[in-house]
């Protein structure tokens, strides 16, 4: 009987030898008592890790790692990615018009056409997102209207729009391009369909322009609107009139000495 | 393409089990088998092989966990390796301290001595489809499935303990 090297001893444990090898190895450690023992330290080892994670195979698996969602989220994302191109198309000529209508107005006339523009580039990114589609959410609340407020040097509270049937998702820190160094708070809404709607807010320093406006792009509404402190931008795929019902609660809670007042009108 | 993804969907719990038993954190590993599943979806066109895909995706996983650890050390944090894993129900022969050190000395073994027996003992995979899976010749495989072994055996102690017999 010749040698069995430890690899043949481990091939054997492993089930990875055919029948006339194995009944070898099994004559072999007849005679090998200690390569038996060792053999069966091994076997034990390997009993062990699978009683240590073999029960995982049997857990229910959570519908995230559902292929066939994952696939539907996936095309879904690249459908999106051709409407994001042909939106920011869109957002070129407008930037592009109004830049050339306003021309004689002011320094930067299309500011707020900007503002609008980016909120738009901002939405349509961040609502495709599953995972990540805020930065901070909204179980910290607190923590988020702290650095949204001291980032963007005003209070900025998070509006709650629950009685209009979205319930708050959560925010993050953009750049806001439109402005010199400029930075703006993205709070994301969802509905019970799951349709977000987006506010991009920015502080109202050195932006001129009309005090409102309401863009269509692509298949999203963007409602704007400005007062002494701040900019926001709504945006979402509902109506004029739903966006403009929760610009009424957004303003009334963001600003709410100002709500009353003559700057901002309904439409 | 229905069939690809129901091929996908048999091998989720596999790679759940694959990756929990690297990781031994169950946000982690299900991140890491959803970001695998994602790049098999999108690649399924230009990359996918002719064969079974099993393998194809362990070699995606494995390759994800990689990328992961070096970010992780790029980033100078640590997870904590005395975190206890989910042990799940243990067997009644294995006590359940000596579980919980073997979890630990698996988590204190070099990546590619722990991708390798976790292959091999956990997956059940055959030594060449291990070794196609890690891109390294067989023999390798061999060599780095002994020292993983002989380094459990040194951090558990196992030298000392009878022989495994079956309870029932």
């Amino acid at each position: 009987m010749t040698e069995v090297t430890r690899d043949t001893l481990m091939a054997y444990l492993d089930g990875q030898l055919d029948g006339d090898a194995m009944a070898a190895v099994d004559t072999w450690l007849a005679a090998n008592p200690d390569a038996a023992i060792e053999l069966a330290q091994m076997q034990r080892q390997g009993e062990a890790i699978n009683t240590l994670f073999g029960p995982v195979a049997t857990e229910p698996v959570p519908p995230r790692l559902n292929p066939h969602r994952l696939a539907l989220a996936q095309s879904r994302r690249r459908w999106q990615g051709v409407a994001r191109a042909a939106m920011l198309v869109g957002v070129l000529g407008i930037g592009i018009a109004a830049g050339w209508l306003l021309r004689p107005a002011a320094d930067s006339p299309a500011l707020h056409n900007r503002l609008i523009a980016d909120a738009v580039s901002a939405h349509t990114v961040f609502v495709a997102e599953n995972r990540h589609a805020v930065e901070v959410g909204s179980a910290e609340t607190d923590h988020l209207t702290s650095w949204l407020s001291n980032r963007l040097g005003t209070g900025l509270a998070m509006p709650d729009l629950a009685t209009a049937g979205f319930s708050f998702l959560g925010g993050r820190l953009l750049p806001a391009p439109a402005i010199p160094g400029g930075r703006a708070a993205q709070l994301m809404y969802e509905d019970s369909a799951g349709e977000r709607v987006t506010l991009y807010i920015t502080p109202r320093t050195g932006v001129d322009g009309p005090s409102l406006e309401l863009v269509r792009l692509g298949d999203d509404n963007a409602l704007y609107w400005a007062n002494a402190t701040i900019t926001c931008t709504i945006v979402g795929p509902q109506s004029a009139e739903t966006l403009q019902a929760l610009a009424d609660s957004v303003f009334a809670q963001l600003t709410p000495s100002l709500a009353t007042g003559s700057e901002y009108r309904p439409i | 393409m229905v069939d690809f993804l129901d091929e996908l969907e048999a091998c989720v719990p596999a790679l759940r089990r694959y990756a929990r038993a690297l990781t031994r954190n169950i946000d982690h590993a299900d991140d890491l088998v959803q970001d695998c599943l994602e790049r098999a979806i999108s690649r399924r066109g230009l990359f996918r092989p002719s064969g079974p895909l099993r393998p194809w995706l362990f070699t995606i996983l494995v390759n994800l966990h990689r990328n992961a650890r070096r970010a992780e050390q790029r980033r100078g944090t640590h997870l904590d390796a005395d975190s206890l894993p989910d042990l799940g129900m243990p067997a009644p022969q294995h006590s359940h301290l000596a579980l919980a050190e073997l979890s630990r000395a698996i988590d204190g073994l070099p990546l590619e001595q722990k991708e390798t027996l976790l292959l091999v003992t956990l997956e059940g995979m055959a030594y060449a489809e291990a070794a196609s899976i890690l891109d390294i010749p067989l023999g390798t495989l061999m060599s780095r499935l002994g020292r993983a072994r002989a380094n459990l055996r040194l951090s558990t102690g196992d030298t000392q303990e009878p022989h495994l017999r079956s309870v029932k």
